[in-house]
């Protein structure tokens, strides 16, 4: 490890044991405009030979730990994989693209239909990428959240009130993603997505149902939560909210995310075997939510560089996806533009 | 009262320091120290350089002298008590990061080196107390930090 800044003892120790079992090394980064939930660099995704954590530079204390206990986490459940068998993660190719991007565009045309301001052609056509790439992001993402923060809660319980700070506002960053997209995102895809994080936030509140949120009373913002469990204060936030309707859904996905998670034991002692099962619940999570939203054709596992790749070459992939949705009339459309 | 030119270079110095450009921030300081040997920033500012260069026996030094030149100089004590944490001197850092906090309480480092060093030293009831006021102050700082860019949007 290679960091001289302070550090509590459990994640002291927590770095070190994933630097054992792995093999590898992790450095401690603070950045002042990093992620409010920090960034992992690792090995097993990038063409690098060792670890960073990077993380904001406000968080000097209880914030950075929690951060880097979650991000070791994810490092053992990726490097896990990548030592047993293969890491995979869910990417596209152009066909799995093309397959997205129409069936957002039926259920668009259906929205649409009863409408009565209609969305610009244009900013329809644009919508239709935009969606896909966030369920991308989303799927790559929110699983693996869940699983994260359950371990965390059971393996490092002296950070069990940072972490309920995390969650509290990573789950209202979630819930706003996408509000301004509301009036022209299809009805169905804006609620599947909420719904799968109602799931994620049920499933927390289960998993972390004890703690109170004190001590953090003494701060104004956080008063109204005041002696509410956390299960009590993600189930009024999301019943109290105009996302009610994707209670429906999201009971459904908590239902489909606790079958695979319910059998695992959370204080089984770390090695790779234990994170490879927790990477094989991930992926059979994973490929039961995108079954449920009708999206298994959407996407493909694949090692992290064919994602990367992917990425890279978007641009190319969203213009033969139209150019396949639409025909002649989009090659118009861009010859105009140009 | 330090001399103007003092604060100029002390805050020349520390935009060095910022950038991790050690070696322009630490000949800043020196010539701070040269012009006034009696204000403790400077002495505390090249402790700090010190300190991020990992020179924890220099660092501790010029903690000292700060220290000795203001007592109640909060910032220094919390220096100190991160120094003497990476020289893993537990129980002298959890008197600095004591005096630290009894200075300022609102200084959330002070307060989590005095959670880890108590954990250090195996008095975990006691850390969980340190912990729980730093983490108080840590989420402040957040949310300070998250309306900001917020603005920024």
């Amino acid at each position: 490890m290679k960091t001289d800044m302070p550090l509590s003892k459990p994640i002291r120790l927590f770095i070190a044991n994933t630097e054992e079992i792995l093999n590898t090394e992790i450095s401690l980064l603070r950045q002042p405009e990093a992620d409010p939930g920090g960034t992992l660099v690792d090995e097993y995704t990038y063409d690098i030979d060792h670890n960073i954590i990077i993380f904001p530079a406000q968080y000097i204390g209880l914030l950075k730990d929690f951060v880097i206990a979650k991000h070791c986490t994810h490092l053992l459940i990726k490097g896990a994989a990548a030592k047993k068998a293969k890491y995979l993660v869910c990417s596209y190719n152009e066909e799995s693209m093309y397959r997205g991007m129409r069936q957002i565009y039926l259920d668009a045309l259906k929205d649409e239909a009863k409408k009565e301001n209609r969305l610009p052609v244009q900013k329809l056509i644009q919508m239709l990428f935009i969606l896909f790439s966030q369920f991308n992001d989303d799927v790559n993402e929110l699983p693996w959240n869940a699983i994260i923060n359950a371990s965390v809660y059971h393996r490092m319980p002296k950070i069990r009130k940072t972490q309920l700070y995390h969650v509290m506002k990573e789950s209202k960053n979630d819930m706003d993603e996408m509000m301004e997209q509301e009036s022209i995102v299809p009805r169905r895809y804006f609620v599947l997505d909420k719904a799968m994080f109602y799931a994620r936030d049920m499933f927390l509140a289960k998993t972390l149902p004890a703690d109170e949120l004190m001590p953090v009373i003494n701060i104004p913002q956080m008063k109204k939560f005041n002696h509410l469990e956390v299960k009590e204060m993600l189930t009024t936030r999301w019943t109290q909210t105009a996302w009610y309707q994707s209670k429906v859904f999201g009971d459904q996905m908590l239902d489909i995310m606790e079958k695979p998670l319910g059998p695992v034991v959370w204080t089984e002692p770390p090695s790779l075997d234990y994170f490879y099962n927790l990477y094989k619940v991930g992926v059979l999570m994973t490929d039961n939510l995108l079954t449920y939203m009708t999206m298994r054709d959407w996407f493909v596992w694949e090692e992290p560089k064919h994602l990367l790749a992917a990425h890279e070459k978007k641009e190319e992939y969203e213009k033969n996806a139209l150019t396949r949705i639409f025909g002649d009339l989009i090659s118009d459309a861009w010859e105009d533009q140009a | 009262m330090p001399q103007k030119e003092v604060i100029e270079l002390l805050k020349k110095g520390r935009t060095l320091a910022k950038r991790t450009k050690f070696k322009d921030a630490l000949a800043h300081f020196e010539k701070a120290i040269t012009l006034d040997p009696k204000y403790p920033e400077g002495w505390y500012l090249r402790a700090s350089v010190f300190a991020d260069t990992g020179q924890y026996k220099e660092a501790l030094e010029n903690c000292d002298k700060a220290i000795s030149l203001d007592q109640n100089y909060a910032d220094a004590w919390t220096k100190k008590s991160m120094v003497l944490y990476n020289m893993e001197r537990f129980e002298e850092a959890l008197m600095a990061s004591t005096r630290a906090s009894s200075l300022n309480g609102n200084d959330a480092t002070a307060w989590y080196i005095r959670g880890v060093c108590l954990d250090e030293l195996d008095r975990s009831d006691e850390a969980q107390v340190a912990y729980g006021k730093s983490l108080e102050l840590e989420i402040i700082l957040d949310m300070e930090a998250e309306q900001k860019r917020m603005r920024q949007q």
